[in-house]
């Protein structure tokens, strides 16, 4: 690639048109002189036609090539090379995978500090005039001077959030497009397959990799703790292992410090491990691998409740309430008692719903806000809707409902929404349903799902503990309505009920409103990160066009190649010099004959 | 200047440049002018009496010239011996004359006659000398065809025929020797000279075998190859459309390009031709109307008068 300081001078280029010019005029029809010896002209031209015509054509050449070598070097020329020390103002974008993967150790040191050699290397070679970003898997593009973007690389983590490395590059692209100067693109990364997707890189890219093969791996996929709360009997917990190593792993569960129990696994197996009982109250349960050269996935945690099941009161004459309380009952789900009131306000716990008697919604209306709920019954609807798919309810018909209207100004501790209204909300102790569980208001109790969902009702959502959520870091997780706090180990996040919240470490985390614990967060690494299978060069230039694959030692000469300039003066006024003796060494020939 | 003046102060006219000769008169007047140069240098020159050759002595006999009478024999040996010399056979000698299109030409008028002009003046000056010699010189002159034959003869006011035929010599248009080398030998019953004089720009094996066939014939054959010093070397505008004036064959090019290899060619044609002659043991001189007549005649007069 060839640039140019003053291309405006190459209009001067024309000029090496010039004695193809003269040759063409030169080749007008000259005068007719009558000469005898004609045969030996013709003899002459036959022995002789291939070696002159030769010497005009390099003439030409000579001539032409002097005029252009002059001119180009006039408008000083400079050739991108890779390995020279300068280039033109650039806007790079340094894209550093410290994904999970990248702690793997690979020949003594973790691979995270090798791309981080690589990274440091290319942004020395910066220079002030250069725009420089560094972008990283936490997905934020950071701007800064070489020193400050190096101090960045030099306290870089791992981070825990996987890395997309087809939309890192699609970022780095947009990030460029906001620069004026010409763009280049440098991936830094352990090219691991699953990290990577499609993408069209928007400037020049290098991706720099590792060449030596990434050791097998295998890692703690997924962590099923089953339905909860516990019992103070105990549970079963479902183990899932991936990773591309083909041995066979065993996996350790435990409860808080408890002794554990352990199983075997492989690659793509799950595993169940039953869980002794423990006392009520949040547990953390934890599944472990024998440590290899990955240990960020290891291991993974998850949050259970263990409590005694919920003693409920219920209305005999609601019968598909009864039958599904039955059922409850006998798989010892639930138990009677007056904990819990279902079908009516309690003096406790309670899941109200309308009263069968239009009559008797005042009533239970002043009795509601006499205890402080922040909602109440309001005007019937006999239009036929559909609850919006939540985790509690999933996507079920309403025939029938009362309108949920909340006292206030804001809609706190709304469960479930039907038609885009709540049709589910909890206010203290005292959760309100707009419909009642009979198949003339909705089709729920017809449903499969109807036992299940009365058990996570009666068991988590009227006692307090509303959600009980997966998640990996960096991916955005709606928190329950109620939440004013997320809580892992010592940290803690400040939440609004119904937000977005990231989180950005794998953990077992708590879920709080005010004081009470509301629910856990259970963030594990995504398991693509456990398969460390580097995904070949082909494939690599193939899904990003024109990308320069190079290895980790050469990464930082790579740096800036796309826009290495290299003053291509000297190679143009040696071959303007050149051409120069060759002109005159061909004329020197000819003006010497006779 | 002094090469070109008699001992008696007389101006040599066979050693002038002969555009110069030709401005002097008349193809007769310069022609003898030419040819009294010729002769005088000719007999200062160590070969004089090339026309009476000694053969024998044999005794002395009464009534015999005393000039002839070898006295150094006589003061030797006492005796009377006289040198006997041999008959002087009259030569019969023919000049074929090529008188086609390119015979007309000139590359330079105001500095060199055409080849034409100046193959006339040689001719009448070569014929002029063989005549004073009591040799027959007879002519023929050809273009394309034979276009006139003036049998061998001696006799006084030859040499006027001679001349009105060169005088009224006009260039034709092409080249065919052969046909007339032919009528050579109706012309020569025995042994004798032929001159041949052309540009040789004509078709050279059919030329050469005709002068073979004159040589095995047993005639002293002489090929004059007559030459513009233009053709020589080429020269001309940058660029330019050479046109042969006989064939009408052109060829375009640049003469500062091709002057080199040109001459080469030149140098080759010249060299194959004199070898080719002198094979055969035909005389081969190359003639750059440029050069004096004198130079030249004295040149075909150096042949062996025995054949």
């Amino acid at each position: 690639m060839i640039g140019f300081l003053h291309p405006w001078v190459l209009a001067g280029l024309l000029a090496a048109a010039v004695p193809i010019l003269l040759h063409l005029v030169a080749r007008r029809e000259p005068p007719t002189v009558v000469f005898p010896a004609v045969r030996y002209l013709i003899t002459t031209t036959r022995e002789n036609q291939k070696r002159l015509r030769l010497e005009h054509w390099l003439l030409l050449l000579f001539r032409t090539l002097l005029i252009a070598s002059l001119v180009m070097a006039a408008a000083g020329p400079t050739i991108r090379l890779s390995g020279v020390p300068g280039h033109s103002p650039t806007a790079l974008v340094v894209m550093l995978d410290n994904s999970p993967s990248s702690t793997v150790v690979a020949g003594g040191t973790s691979r995270l500090s090798q791309l981080k050699t690589a990274a440091r290397a290319a942004l020395e070679r910066a220079t002030p005039s250069d725009g420089l970003w560094l972008l990283t898997a936490d997905g934020t593009p950071r701007r800064g001077d070489r020193a400050a973007l190096i101090r960045l690389v030099d306290s870089l983590a791992p981070s825990a959030r996987r890395m997309d490395l087809g939309a890192a590059l699609t970022l780095a692209g947009s990030v460029l497009g906001t620069d004026p100067r010409p763009g280049e693109l440098m991936m830094i990364t352990d090219l691991q397959a699953t990290a990577v997707s499609a993408a069209t890189p928007a400037a020049p890219l290098v991706v720099v990799r590792p060449e030596d093969a990434p050791p097998p791996n295998l890692g703690v996929a997924a962590l099923a703790t089953g339905a909860q709360p516990w019992s103070t009997d105990g549970g079963r917990v479902v183990v899932t292992v991936a990773g591309d190593s083909t041995r066979t792993t065993p996996v350790m569960v435990q409860l808080d410090n408890r002794p554990g129990r352990q199983a075997l696994a492989n690659a793509g197996s799950a595993v169940t491990v039953n869980v002794p009982g423990a006392p009520a109250g949040w547990r953390i349960a934890t599944a472990e691998l024998d440590a290899d050269e990955l240990k960020a996935d290891d291991r993974r945690s998850a949050y259970i409740r263990v409590a005694p099941v919920a003693r409920v009161f219920w209305d005999p004459g609601d019968r598909y309430v009864a039958a599904a309380c039955d059922v409850l009952v006998t798989s010892g789900r639930l138990a009677r008692g007056n904990e819990l009131t279902l079908g009516a306000l309690g003096a406790g716990f309670s899941v109200v719903y309308p009263p069968s008697d239009p009559a008797a919604v005042g009533a239970l209306n002043r009795a509601l806000a006499r205890r402080g709920v922040a909602w109440h019954f309001g005007a019937p609807s006999d239009a036929p809707v559909e609850t919006d798919s939540s985790g509690l309810l999933g996507r079920q018909q309403v025939l029938r409902r009362y309108a949920l209207e909340s006292n206030g100004s804001g809609r706190t501790g709304v469960l479930a929404t039907a038609g885009g209204a709540p049709w589910a909300v909890r206010s203290g102790g005292v959760v309100l349903l707009g419909s009642r569980l009979e198949p003339e208001w909705t089709g729920l109790p017809l449903a499969a799902g109807f036992v299940p969902f009365l058990d996570r009702l009666l068991n988590r959502v009227a006692r307090g503990e509303l959600s009980m959520v997966d998640g990996v870091p960096g991916e955005p997780v709606a928190l329950p309505d109620l939440a004013t706090e997320v809580r892992l180990g010592q940290e803690s996040w400040k939440v609004e009920g119904g937000d977005l919240f990231r989180p950005s470490a794998p953990g077992a985390h708590l879920i709080l409103a005010g004081t009470d614990t509301i629910g856990s967060l259970n963030v594990g690494l995504d398991p693509r990160e456990s398969a460390l299978e580097r995904m070949g060069d082909r494939e690599i230039r193939r899904l990003w066009k024109g990308a320069r694959l190079v290895p980790l030692a050469d990464g930082g000469g790579a740096a800036f190649s796309s826009r290495a300039l290299a003053d291509g003066r000297g190679p143009l006024l040696w071959a303007a010099l050149v051409c120069g003796l060759g002109e005159l060494f061909l004329a020197s020939i000819r003006r010497r004959r006779p | 200047m002094n090469r070109t003046a008699a001992p008696a102060g007389r101006v040599r006219l066979d050693l002038l440049d002969p555009l110069e000769v030709s401005r002097l008169g008349g193809l007769e007047v310069v022609t003898e002018g030419v040819v009294e140069g010729f002769l005088t240098g000719l007999h200062r020159s160590p070969r004089r009496g090339f026309s009476v050759e000694f053969a024998e002595h044999r005794m002395y006999q009464p009534g015999d010239e005393l000039r002839y009478v070898d006295w150094k024999i006589l003061g030797r040996n006492d005796r009377l011996y006289v040198k006997q010399f041999e008959e002087e056979t009259n030569l019969r000698a023919v000049v074929v004359c090529d008188a086609s299109r390119s015979m007309a030409w000139t590359g330079d008028p105001a500095a060199v006659l055409p080849k034409l002009d100046y193959a006339r003046r040689l001719i009448a000056a070569l014929s002029l000398v063989l005549l004073r010699q009591r040799d027959a010189t007879g002519l023929i002159t050809f273009d394309d065809t034979v276009r006139s034959v003036i049998p061998p003869s001696a006799r006084t006011g030859h040499w006027h025929q001679l001349l009105r035929v060169l005088a009224e010599l006009e260039a034709g248009q092409g080249t065919a020797a052969e046909p007339a080398l032919r009528r050579v030998v109706g012309s020569l019953r025995r042994r004798g000279l032929v001159v041949f004089v052309s540009d040789l720009l004509l078709d050279r094996d059919l030329a050469l075998k005709a002068l073979r066939f004159l040589r095995h014939r047993g005639h002293h054959v002489l090929v004059l190859h007559i030459m513009d010093p233009s053709e020589a070397t080429l020269s001309g505008p940058a660029e330019a459309r050479f046109e042969d004036p006989e064939t009408r064959e052109a060829v375009i090019l640049r003469p500062r390009d091709w002057a080199s290899a040109y001459g080469a060619t030149v140098e080759g044609v010249v060299s194959a031709w004199r070898l080719a002659c002198r094979r055969n043991d035909i005389g081969y001189h190359r003639v750059l109307t440029s050069t004096p007549f004198g130079s030249v005649l004295r040149q075909a007069l150096a042949l062996p008068r025995r054949g």
